[in-house]
């Protein structure tokens, strides 16, 4: 099973690259859509609300099929905006997959993120009850349908004493109270998805939760727009005695339908359930075993400053700061393990090297490049590419007969390997890192461009000629791109001579005090 | 000083036209799927369908109780006649034309099925004029008997039997329905159990219940 889910991992991470890369070029990476898919979703949810309060002003328990036909009927302040709500709930539906398949693909199901995955999942079966909510409310033959179907399936559970499926026989109207339950239903449940939205992103510091302005309202006026054009239209009403051939039906909520009329009533939601229990133990599926698990970051308190950068930078919150009492500073800091993913972002935010997971802190990747500096391979005035472990630049440099530097993440790179290499006569330093909003651990490319450009403490040093620094922001897909600023660079670089080379190639380690006491 | 790249920010008209196209059928596509036609009845065959609830009997061995009874119990449950008993379970059978289409037992709900029960059965029929035959009898007394009896204990000095408590409420021990029934494609006629009525009646949608 592991194999199985291995594989799908391989196999979503190569659909997503080439996707993603489609859509940089189309739209640019700050603006691709399919980086943003949660916070899309986020924003749908906010026009289903306020769409979704607006109709319920309209809606009758005692005749809802007319009173949801004469909104619809209402050009200018019903039928577009039922529209919206429909298609905004479709289009939620499509963004929650791709979020969670993101998330499959770059394996952030695990681990300390198995909360955020099962809540995702609570999310997502949150929304197509609800989902199966609004289309029963309209009453229509779908709606009917979909009462029946889960009618069908609600009945072979031994927990009520009558059958649900005998509201819909034609024997008499579905009771009002049927109407009301479910009108209470669409409205509860998205209460109960903004506490579990809570949840999804309790683990996160920092999360975005809304999409940049130009998306949010470009995806907005694009449904609004759509609504407009393609305006929404009443299916016939809901009659027991007739069986339509053909219904008007929503794939998004209903594509399991056509499957479930096959099986049984038990057996659709035996079905229903499996996939539903699939979803929930990926985090359990995908863990790699014990000995490949990263390990969580740790402190050497010896040379922690205290400065509290560490805990700022961490993208989960796995950090606090504690008393102590020692000669070198009242704080310290300490990682839960429980709560670290071993990102190894603060290793590059500390700059007395003092914090980041076994193997990868600042001291580690000292110890690295300078092994990496001794190579024979070496020639002066080269360009060194520091390549992402998920993005693109490693193939595309060697092409390009660049040295290559890997690292884990943009955001472990302490500053001061950049500062060493070049005083090691590099040439110049490219780090190809991920686009900003598809790093795999939230926040490295931007502590690393605010480390290098904007004096972020563990700053690139102002002795560092920034003509020699390059930041890339290339997809695993974006190869293209990879290697156009691979080959921009190394011209550039070309244009500004051979660096100076110098003996004392020390860097420096010490933090900025004052951030350390303006903190306390 | 700022010498960072970021992909695919300088775009071309042509770029940026074929990301607004490609947007804009996604957008369509989306709301085309919203509405897509899905197949809900691919036969053509019209459905009887059968549904009702109702009690079912209580079956129940009265007796009166003796002296020596009533005086153990308390005096606030010396009730003269004993009763114990069962739920009656009924038989239901369908035939659709000339052939058997449904023969169960029916027995009512709960965990010792002395709840209501609910009958909910759908059977296609072709379209036409069918003659439909629905039965539905208690198991274990002869059709159309009224509230049971006990039966008598055997010890020579028992006490004389008396009858059960009539259980007007219950559904009764035999229902009956024959008719001839026109089925046009992919409707519904709906048999049911008319409380008021006690008996079967059908249902098609369109006009009051008729027998």
């Amino acid at each position: 099973m592991a194999a199985v889910a291995r594989a799908s991992e391989r196999l979503a991470l190569r659909l997503l690259a080439a996707a993603d890369a489609l859509a940089n070029r189309l739209y640019s990476q700050p603006l691709n859509p399919l980086y943003q898919s949660g916070t899309i979703v986020v924003a749908l949810y906010l026009v289903l609300v306020v769409t979704g309060l607006w109709l319920t002003l309209f809606y009758r328990i005692g005749a809802p099929w007319e009173s949801v036909s004469r909104v619809t009927a209402d050009p200018w302040a019903g039928n577009w905006v039922r529209g919206l709500h429909r298609y905004a709930s479709d289009l939620a539906v499509v963004a929650t997959a791709v979020h969670a398949l993101r998330m499959f693909a770059q394996g952030r199901s695990w681990g300390p993120r198995t909360l955020a995955w099962v809540s995702g999942c609570i999310l997502l079966l949150l929304l197509f009850v609800c989902g199966w909510t609004g289309y029963v409310m309209v009453w229509d033959t779908f709606g009917q349908h979909l009462a029946r179907e889960g009618a069908r399936m609600i009945d072979t559970l031994p927990v009520l004493s009558e059958p649900t499926a005998r509201a819909f026989t034609g024997e008499q109207p579905p009771p009002r109270v049927f109407f009301f339950l479910n009108l209470f239903a669409h409205i509860a449940i998205p209460l109960a998805m903004g506490v579990v939205f809570w949840l999804h992103l309790k683990r996160l510091a920092r999360p975005g939760l809304l999409p940049p302005r130009t998306l949010l309202w470009v995806v907005t006026g694009a449904l609004a727009a759509g609504a407009i054009v393609w305006p929404v239209e009443m299916a016939p009403r809901a009659d027991p005695f007739v069986l339509p051939a053909e219904m008007p039906a929503d794939p998004f909520f209903a594509f399991w339908v056509p499957v479930g009329r096959r099986l049984s009533a038990g057996g659709a939601l035996l079905l229903a359930v499996v996939a539903g229990v699939a979803l929930l133990v990926v985090p359990w599926v995908m863990k790699p075993p014990r000995a490949r698990v990263p390990l969580p970051s740790v402190v050497d308190e010896d040379l922690c400053v205290g400065c509290v950068q560490c805990s700022i930078d961490c993208p989960y919150g796995a950090i606090t700061m504690v008393e102590r009492t020692s000669r070198r500073s009242d704080l310290v800091a300490r990682v839960d393990p429980g709560l670290c993913v071993s990102c190894g972002i603060c290793a590059g935010s500390c700059s007395p090297m003092g914090v980041g997971p076994p193997g990868r802190t600042g001291r580690d990747q000292m110890a690295s490049v300078r092994e990496f500096l001794a190579s024979p391979d070496r020639r002066p005035g080269e360009v060194v590419v520091a390549c992402c472990d998920h993005g693109a630049g490693r193939a595309e440099a060697r092409a390009a007969g660049a040295a290559i530097f890997p690292v884990d993440c943009a955001g472990n790179l302490h500053t001061s390997i950049v500062e060493l290499l070049i005083r090691s006569g590099a040439g110049g330093v490219l780090i190809v890192a991920c686009p900003p909003r598809d790093c795999v651990h939230r926040e490295g490319p931007r502590w690393l461009h605010e480390r290098l450009y904007h004096g972020r403490e563990a700053e690139l040093q102002a002795r560092v000629d920034r003509a020699r620094v390059r930041v890339a922001h290339a997809s695993a897909g974006e190869r293209g791109v990879a290697m156009a600023a691979i080959r921009a660079f190394t011209a550039d670089v070309a244009r500004l001579g051979r660096s100076v080379e110098r003996d004392d190639a020390d860097v420096e380690t010490g933090c900025e005090p004052k951030l350390a006491a303006g903190r306390r | 000083m700022r010498a960072e790249t970021r992909g695919g920010q300088t775009m071309s008209m042509v770029v940026r036209l074929l990301g607004t196209l490609l947007a804009v059928t996604a957008l369509a596509g989306l709301i085309r799927c919203s509405s897509a036609t899905m197949t809900a009845y691919p036969s053509s065959d019209g459905l009887l369908r059968l549904a009702w609830s109702a009690r079912p009997e209580r079956i129940e061995d009265c007796r009166p109780r003796t002296e020596e009874e009533l005086a153990k119990l308390p005096p606030h449950m010396r009730l003269p006649v004993a009763c114990e008993g069962t739920t009656a379970e009924y038989r239901l059978q369908v035939r659709i034309g000339d052939g058997p289409a449904l023969d169960r037992v029916v027995h009512g709900g709960g965990l010792r099925r002395d709840r209501r029960l609910y009958v909910f059965e759908e059977l296609p029929v072709a379209p036409g004029a069918t003659s439909v035959e629905v039965t539905f009898d208690r198991l274990g007394s002869p059709a159309g008997g009224g509230p049971s009896s006990s039966a008598p204990r055997g010890a020579a000095n028992a006490p004389k039997p008396v009858p059960s408590r009539p259980d007007v409420a219950a559904v009764p021990p035999h229902l009956a329905l024959r008719r001839q029934l026109q089925f046009s494609p992919r409707s519904v006629i709906l048999v049911t159990f008319d409380p008021d009525r006690r008996e079967l009646v059908v249902l098609d949608g369109g006009s009051g219940p008729s027998r």
